[in-house]
């Protein structure tokens, strides 16, 4: 059931992302809202749905973009192990271990798509990527988790009370 | 250990569409899934362009007032030419563009084509047209703006739509020359930063603001289309060339119609089977 609120709301964020994301540039880098929708899914509710998701979301979006189908799912996987860290407990807050792997799925992601990329024979600007692409998408990305995160956490604090209830009644 | 497997089969199944995707094998189910959500792309770039155009406005605030002083003058203006122009009201506004740009280039045939996405990409300058192999376009067919300067290459052609690689892309070359003073070069894309000629001769007289059109060397370019201005020129004496930064001429970053050059065969296409 909750694949059927969670597939729609991925796939709307994959189409917002290669509709509306390239009219947005801050320092040149485009944000990659599916990024952090996966990211903040798995670091609030664990990764286990969004590893049913990601091949699917992926997929669909690397068929409405000119990116070789399959190398967004690549790029994506990361997202599933860097999700370990919210077992860690490492902050009182679970937000801001939250932004910080964001980021480091951000930075992944574009390392995993070059490699790709660079495989495939396409000219990828390695040298310039740090500062030109690198660090102002994970930099975007991880101001955009709030986005993301807030109303993630306050649905899932209103479900897990309504099973506790449930539990009481 | 269920991550592990489920890492792996997701790989595994990453690596082997990727490869189909390199094949083609999956060009139908792409053009199936751009037929579907094309228009819906098309109408959420509309609704978005309008807003980014305003965080544009808001971040220039300084000079806003006096941007809206113009536009308001603009719009007087444009509202004047409006009513001279209803007369021509049969010709679409593409149609006009097409002929302006065919009086200049009377020998050659082209296709109206309408920008329908942008690639997301932080790494690629593409965009996407609504016209492919069944409207007559192919790989390797070069896209220009309607105000006739050069925009890219058809870098992949579907069905229906077509992919374009625009100038400014890392992976784009284009042979070129600087008009005035006729010194060939290479037009290269940067990321970001818009275009880059190399390979200019120490001794070659480039100044800022010299035009710089393709040279129709290699063949893969018609020859004398407009790409560029010459923004500067850098080099030290004791280097053996010297480069240029190119401002293109075409507004790539706002394109809405292009125009398919489909009666120039570029050299490329030649060696299809």
């Amino acid at each position: 059931m909750r694949y059927l609120f969670l597939g729609p709301l991925a796939m709307t964020v994959a189409l917002l992302q290669v509709a509306a994301a390239p009219y947005f540039p801050l320092m040149d880098a485009t944000a990659n809202p599916l990024l952090v929708l996966l990211m903040c899914w798995a670091m609030v509710r664990g990764p286990r749905e969004t590893m049913v998701l990601i091949p699917l979301v992926a997929m669909f979006k690397d068929l409405i973009t000119n990116d070789p189908v399959g190398v967004s799912v690549l790029a994506l996987l990361p997202v599933v192990p860097l999700a370990a860290v919210r077992e860690r407990h490492l902050t009182q807050s679970e937000f801001v271990p939250t932004v910080v792997v964001v980021a480091v799925a951000s930075l992944c992601y574009h390392l995993v798509y070059m490699v790709v990329l660079t495989s495939l024979g396409e000219d990828v600007p390695w040298l310039q990527s740090p500062r030109g692409v690198l660090l102002p998408a994970a930099l975007l990305d991880a101001v955009l988790t709030p986005l993301f995160y807030l109303p993630l956490r306050w649905v899932t604090t209103l479900e897990e009370s309504r099973a506790r209830l449930r539990v009481v009644g | 250990m269920r991550t592990i497997v489920w890492l792996l089969a997701a790989a595994f199944l990453a690596l082997l569409t990727i490869v189909l995707s390199q094949k083609g094998a999956l060009d139908p189910l792409r053009n199936l899934a751009l037929t579907v959500v094309s228009p819906l792309e098309r109408g959420v770039g509309n609704a978005a362009e309008p807003v980014a155009d305003l965080l544009d406005r808001v971040a220039e605030r300084q000079d806003l007032e006096e941007e809206n002083r113009q536009l308001r003058q603009q719009i007087e203006e444009l509202r004047a030419e409006i009513a001279g122009l209803r007369e021509q009201q049969a010709l679409s506004q593409g149609l006009q563009e097409l002929l302006a740009v065919q009086e200049g280039r009377p020998d050659d045939r082209f296709l109206i084509a309408r920008v329908i996405a942008k690639d997301p990409s932080n790494l690629k300058e593409r965009i996407a047209i609504d016209r492919g192999r069944d409207d007559g376009v192919a790989e390797g067919m070069v896209v220009m703006s309607a105000g006739n300067s050069l925009v890219g290459v058809v870098s992949s052609a579907l069905d229906d739509f077509a992919w374009v690689t625009l100038i400014t892309d890392p992976n784009s070359s284009v042979n070129a020359m600087v008009m005035e003073s006729r010194t060939q070069g290479i037009i290269s894309g940067t990321l970001h930063d818009g275009l880059r000629m190399e390979l200019l001769p120490q001794e070659a007289e480039v100044q800022p603001g010299s035009t710089v059109a393709t040279s129709g060397l290699g063949g893969n370019f018609p020859d004398a289309l407009l790409i560029g201005e010459v923004v500067s020129v850098q080099g030290s004496p004791q280097d053996i060339f010297k480069k240029a930064e190119v401002e293109p001429t075409a507004n790539l970053s706002r394109l809405e119609n292009v125009l398919v050059l489909t009666s120039f065969q570029p050299a490329r296409l030649d060696h299809t089977p």
